[in-house]
């Protein structure tokens, strides 16, 4: 690729199930402006090496193969009584249940008993493939059964560029991987893309964790895209903290495919100027007594925008599984605009979805305590937007994402890097 | 309603719930003797149906504009599935074999006894202040006591009204809540609507009794297309209750309604509804309020009939401390998929508005509550607070929960909550521990579950709902 061509991803980060398009709400739509130079704008340290793509894809298919052992595909007999019984409710229920074109297309992808279609990305299968083709080489982060492995991988983001990495992670049995990764640019830049498109596969009883950390400067747009694969009793841990860029889009789906598995999402936000903000994430359980849990937690100030989708998706026969997702949104002035969707699907009556949310402002007691310590409310407002920052400085776990954290805390609250001088390089 | 224990294939004993006993409603008459006009929709249908009831001018370019724009819009692609309706097949006018009536007496015995079987004379005599009732594309009967005519009410049929005092009033509100642009089958509404109700309730006047509609679709492969006009002036109050049923035939039905709501200044409505159609109805139904001034709407919803259904009734908060309030059940069974919930716009300073739903789903049925909540700028100092719980009674039903908030407003509350689950164990154990067998627990619960919602429905519609979910229940549920 020389240069990028001008492109538009319509519905790129949809939900599974759409709702009122007057909403604006079931997707978003991000464009590539022509001309962007591809840069190699990617740093990667420890065990990480590049090339190694297909050792997803062939985990994912020895897991295809054991996930077919343990669940045998009906017999004939058992397709025919079953067609015969969905005969008889066609004629008793006047043509069967209609459904919609999520519950259809639902229906298709679990008769269809295929792991690697199940192995979605959250801002969509099209902009995914589009991310790999840009970053070109795919860096794998691999553990074998019971090591442990560890990566960082830096994202540098210049004028005029698309920067993107694509990472692959292969934690087999009882593994444990660690991944960091920064995706970063320094201050106000012509118009430019950085992102990085990650496929985790979490073998038997192996622990990932993943924490991403944005820093990018205005000008710059971020593509942020997973796509997680669970077995029995693995858990993945994602923390993606979101501070800078224009336009950020971030999308996460996750296949919850083996009993016991766990997956949880911690996402901080902080929203500025006129900057977009746009999450996507989808997790689905299909085995028993697997858990979810997804907590977002965001300031919105200024004229910023912010969307979030979070499905959970309780497929039949996940029985005893649980989901919830949770989501505080602090909007700190009054040209704001929030967007919040959490969806929960069902299709199993014994498990337990639930979700909340609470959107609002900093609360009347909350400011007249802070005021009976001699901060205004515009000081208070201040205060949570540079708490998201400082926060997210304390929990970087590389040197590489906490310099990133404080140069931008610096460009948006003057001083900031005060808090944290051995950081700032 | 009985239940029965089934025993499933892994041997649990489980306790069936059976849907509701429809042979209260599952009965007709053969409707030889009413007028229909062809199946289908065409701009000379739309004239006809306008020719006559003797419209305005004004209403027939209205119906031919909306036809217009219902062949220009596409179908709504989120929901569930329309294919089974095909706008060819449906008979969008049936004229019944009488004119409105304000004596029971006068009316056709087949249709009378119809309206007799479903008690709408006793609830008459017993406790309503005005009664009207729709079978098939017109009214039929329609009275108010005198008493709330005295008061300077007017309860008519829209038609009627549309020849009389309140002509410019009408046609001055008439679709603006729900334009025809709106959605697809809001200009369906638009082009074919025929019979409904016109209410207006003074500056002050409070009505103790309710009004009640009553809608009846007996004509096989037909529509109806009721329109609803409801103004209720400054510092009024008004409960109007809204009842709905069809025998079940192997055609698809539809109902597309519209109501519209418009409530004064300090003024309150509660609107309570049972959709109660049958299983082979398309009910995409549409229904709007907007609340003046510390004005009040109050929404009672329940959702038991219907193949398709799509029902959103929507709270426009318009004045400052206008409040909302929606309560909905749904309950989906064999062959349906029910997608209910509300929409709520604060769009004035310190509104309030609360949404509690619930939501039970059997034998493979589909449930969704999806909802909408809007903060306009305006709307400093409002609050909202949402909260849906959906109750699954076996696994091969479905409930889904498609909540979204759309805020551009910073000082604002917003708060939203939602479960899905079935009994948990946990608290048919508590209970057993109490002394209670595991029925008596479990048919407790489910009780306590709908508790809230048939509490603020009409008595016998509470009865109803309480036979519906019959809690002689064995074994578990779930």
């Amino acid at each position: 690729m020389m240069g990028t061509q001008a492109q538009t991803f319509e519905r790129a980060s949809a939900m599974p199930a759409a709702t009122w398009r007057f909403l604006g709400a079931n997707d978003a739509q991000i464009e590539i402006p022509a001309g962007l130079s591809i840069q190699a704008g990617v740093k990667a340290e420890g065990n990480v090496r590049a090339g190694g793509a297909d050792a997803l894809d062939r985990a994912l298919a020895d897991a295809q193969a054991a996930w077919e052992a343990a669940h045998p595909a009906p017999t004939a007999a058992e397709e025919a009584e079953r067609a015969a019984y969905l005969a008889a409710e066609a004629d008793a229920t006047y043509g069967g249940t209609a459904l919609s074109a999520y519950q259809s297309g639902a229906d298709a992808l679990e008769g269809a008993r295929s792991l690697a279609k199940a192995f979605e990305h959250g801002v969509g299968n099209e902009v995914a493939a589009y991310l790999r083709d840009v970053a070109g080489d795919c860096l794998l982060v691999k553990a074998e059964n019971g090591q442990a492995a560890s990566a960082e991988v830096v994202v540098e983001a210049a004028s005029q560029a698309i920067s993107v990495a694509a990472i692959d992670v292969v934690a087999e049995q009882g593994s444990t991987v660690d991944l960091s990764i920064v995706v970063d640019g320094p201050g106000a830049q012509p118009a430019g893309i950085a992102g990085t498109t990650v496929r985790i596969f979490a073998g038997e009883g192996a622990r990932v964790n993943v924490a991403r950390t944005q820093t990018l400067g205005e000008g710059h747009a971020d593509i942020d895209d997973m796509a997680l694969f669970a077995a029995e009793g693995a858990h993945i841990g994602v923390r993606q903290t979101v501070l800078g860029a224009s336009k950020s889009f971030t999308g996460l789906a996750g296949d919850l495919r083996g009993d016991f598995a766990h997956v949880s999402i911690d996402t901080r936000y902080l929203g500025m100027g006129d900057q977009e903000r746009d999450f996507n994430y989808a997790l689905r359980h299909h085995g028993r007594k697997t858990e979810s849990v997804m907590q977002a937690n965001g300031v919105l100030a200024g004229e910023s925008s912010k969307t979030l989708r979070g499905t959970i998706d309780l497929v039949r026969g996940c029985k005893g599984a649980e989901g919830s997702e949770n989501e505080t949104v602090l909007l700190v002035d009054e040209g704001v605009h929030n967007k919040t969707v959490p969806v929960i699907l069902c299709n199993e009556d014994d498990v337990a979805g639930n979700h909340g949310a609470t959107i609002g402002h900093i609360r009347n007691e909350q400011l007249f305590y802070l005021a009976s310590r001699g901060l205004s409310q515009a000081a208070a407002e201040a205060m949570f937007a540079s708490a998201i920052v400082e926060q997210a400085a304390l929990d970087a776990d590389t040197s590489a994402a906490r310099s990133a954290v404080v140069r931008l805390g610096e460009r948006v609250a003057p001083g900031f890097a005060g808090l944290f001088e051995e950081e700032v390089g | 309603m009985a239940n029965d224990v089934i025993i499933t294939a892994s041997g649990k004993r489980r306790t069936q719930v059976d849907d509701i006993d429809r042979s209260l409603y599952d009965f007709r008459y053969e409707d030889a003797d009413a007028e229909r006009l062809e199946a289908g929709l065409t701009p000379d249908i739309v004239r006809e149906i306008s020719e006559r009831k003797d419209e305005p001018e004004w209403m027939l370019e209205h119906r031919l504009r909306s036809l217009e724009v219902f062949n220009s819009i596409a179908m709504s692609d989120w929901g569930p599935s329309i294919e089974g309706l095909d706008m060819d097949n449906i008979v969008t006018y049936v004229k019944p074999n009488t004119d409105q009536k304000s004596d029971w007496e006068s009316v056709p015995d087949n249709i009378k006894d119809t309206f007799d079987r479903l008690g709408i004379p006793q609830a008459e005599r017993s406790y309503l202040a005005g009664v009207g009732a729709q079978y098939d594309s017109e009214l039929v009967y329609h009275s108010m006591q005198e008493s709330a005519s005295k008061m300077g009410i007017v309860y008519s049929g829209i038609e009627e009204a549309l020849h009389g005092e309140y002509a410019e009033l009408i046609r001055e509100k008439f679709m603006t809540l729900i334009p025809p642009t709106d959605h697809k089958f809001a200009a369906l509404h638009g082009a074919v609507w025929s019979g409904g109700s016109f209410v207006y309730v003074p500056r002050g006047v409070k009505l103790d009794f309710p009004l009640q509609s009553y809608f009846r679709l007996n004509a096989k492969g037909a529509g109806q297309f009721e329109h609803t006009l409801i103004i209720v002036e400054d510092d009024a109050d008004l409960h109007f209750i809204e009842g709905c049923s069809a025998p079940k035939y192997n055609v698809a039905n539809l109902h597309a309604g519209a109501v519209e709501l418009f409530i004064g200044k300090r003024a309150h409505l509660r609107y309570s509804t049972i959709e109660n159609w049958s299983k082979n109805m398309y009910n995409l139904n549409t229904k709007r309020a907007r609340c003046d001034e510390e004005g009040e709407i109050e929404w009672i919803s329940g959702s038991f009939g219907s193949h398709v259904g799509y029902l959103y009734p929507m709270s426009i908060l318009a004045g400052r401390k206008a409040r909302a309030s929606f309560t909905g059940i749904t309950f989906a069974g064999r062959g349906q998929n029910l997608d209910t919930g509300c929409k709520v716009v604060l769009a004035a300073p310190d509104t309030a508005a609360s949404v509690e739903t619930k939501g039970i789903s059997k034998d493979g049925g589909i449930q969704t509550f999806r909802s909408s909540v809007v903060a306009t700028p305006a709307a400093s100092g409002s609050k909202c607070t949402v909260s849906c719980q959906s109750l699954m009674l076996d696994d091969r039903s479905r409930s889904d929960t498609i909540p979204a908030m759309d805020i551009r407003c910073k000082n604002v509350d917003i708060g939203h909550e939602a479960t899905i689950g079935r009994i948990g164990d946990d608290k048919v154990f508590y209970l057993m521990s109490r002394g209670m067998s595991e029925e008596e627990a479990r048919a407790m619960i489910v009780n306590g579950f709908a508790e809230p919602i048939s509490k603020e429905l009409p008595l016998e519609y509470a009865v109803e709902m309480n036979n519906l979910i019959k809690l002689e229940m064995e074994g578990a549920i779930g």
